[in-house]
């Protein structure tokens, strides 16, 4: 039992720790080019998005990790080579079952699910954590904390730049800052108070 | 200008905005690609050239590759698996390369190398339905890259002498005036400056080219 309660709290740790002191936008960067046109873009709905990377986030974990762990294993000297296509394999197994799912359960928005599902499958925001976890040696419940506070990590970034969306389309904002540039100083501020709370340099 | 290019300029100025990859359409600034290896890792001009060479060796080869084998597979998800699984393999070789020509160099950049197997910079290209040929795909990767580069170096020069007070490790300045500039909020506050600087001189560029039109006319 105490294992259990051990196990739990330290992938609740990892999940917290994830998504917000380390987070995957504001202190690794992780998908940032794909948030930037996530939230001027209105035709993509931004919660679905992140819906389903969080989803493929957390399926991909535990491949990644017995991938990891089992058929990369130290002994290998190409294992960093491989590393990323084994991932790459991984999320694209994630993709096709969540595809299944959507397809059998015929949602009434499944053609909109099914168009956003590649862009928020071949991410660097599902690949960065994956890489993470594999190059510092998590074990299972922190692979599983890490991935989903990731996820969630991505959908708290969206909503808060999506927010400030409003005043960054205001008039008083240079014309020459509009759009990209404004974006990535509001990211930056934010990723700044971020920072203030961790209080040093997330090693890449 | 001479009149001459001022009339090229006027008569291609929308082909040109969509095709050229190094001013007027750049990937970073423009486009909003390859965002993070420029914020987060570009700390230094070093670590921008094993950057820029990884891109260098990624970017054309898996563009190519992808857009031979795509020109037998026609459907997004089918180009989508194509492109990701193509960047895959060409790591492969890539990742040999790096670790020969840089060693225990190559950990500056950390995860931000293998990271680029999924940046959009290197697959975005699936979006698109459009077909292209095999040498359009080639000077189009290229052309993609020398751009990418372009800005690549420029922040990390400015973000290394504004940290640092060197320039290639080489001291210019005695004093670091901005050390927030080698951490990732320095390095999106700077990229943001840049990017409304550069956005700036395109739309001068494109006036002075309506203004001299008008002139000529």
């Amino acid at each position: 039992m105490s294992l259990v309660m051990q196990n739990l709290g330290t992938f609740m740790v990892y999940a917290l720790a994830a998504m917000f002191v380390q987070n995957a936008v504001f202190t690794r960067g992780f998908g940032v080019s794909r948030l930037t046109k996530l939230v001027a873009d209105s035709a993509v709905d931004s919660m679905t998005f992140c819906a389903l990377l969080s989803l493929i986030n957390v399926l991909c974990a535990p491949m990644s990790y017995f991938v990891n762990q089992f058929l990369l294993q130290p002994a290998f000297w190409y294992r960093n080579y491989v590393r990323p296509l084994a991932f790459t394999v991984c999320a694209l197994i994630a993709f096709a079952a969540v595809f299944l799912v959507i397809a059998l359960l015929n949602l009434p928005n499944k053609k909109d699910l099914l168009a956003v599902l590649p862009l928020a499958t071949l991410n660097c925001a599902v690949l960065g954590p994956m890489l993470i976890t594999a190059n510092q040696n998590y074990n299972f419940a922190q692979t599983m904390g890490f991935a989903l506070g990731s996820g969630l990590g991505y959908a708290f970034a969206v909503i808060i730049v999506t927010e400030g969306q409003r005043k960054m389309n205001s008039r008083s904002v240079p014309a020459v800052f509009r759009g990209l540039p404004i974006n990535l100083i509001y990211i930056g501020i934010l990723a700044l108070a971020i920072y203030s709370l961790t209080g040093h340099r997330v090693a890449i | 200008m001479r009149d001459d290019r001022i009339r090229y300029f006027a008569k291609n100025m929308d082909r040109l905005s969509r095709r050229d990859r190094v001013f007027l359409n750049n990937p970073v600034i423009m486009q909003g690609l390859g965002l993070a290896p420029v914020v987060i890792p570009a700390t230094t001009l070093g670590n921008a050239f094993i950057l820029a060479v990884g891109v260098a060796l990624l970017l054309t080869p898996t563009r190519m590759i992808a857009t031979f084998i795509g020109q037998r597979t026609g459907s997004f998800l089918a180009r989508a698996v194509t492109y990701a699984l193509t960047a895959g393999v060409v790591y492969i070789g890539v990742g040999y390369i790096i670790d020969y020509l840089f060693g225990t160099g190559a950990l500056a950049v950390g995860i931000y190398l293998p990271l680029l197997v999924l940046e959009p910079l290197i697959i975005k290209r699936y979006e698109s339905p459009k077909r292209e040929r095999l040498i359009t795909s080639f000077k189009k990767g290229v052309i993609t890259t020398i751009g990418f580069c372009l800005v690549l170096f420029l922040m990390a020069g400015l973000r290394e002498l504004l940290a640092l007070g060197t320039l290639g490790g080489i001291e210019i300045l005695r004093v670091s005036l901005l050390p927030m500039a080698s951490m990732p909020a320095g390095g999106f506050i700077l990229l943001g400056l840049v990017a409304s600087l550069w956005r700036g001189l395109v739309n001068t560029f494109k006036k002075n080219i309506s203004l001299g039109v008008k002139n000529l006319q």
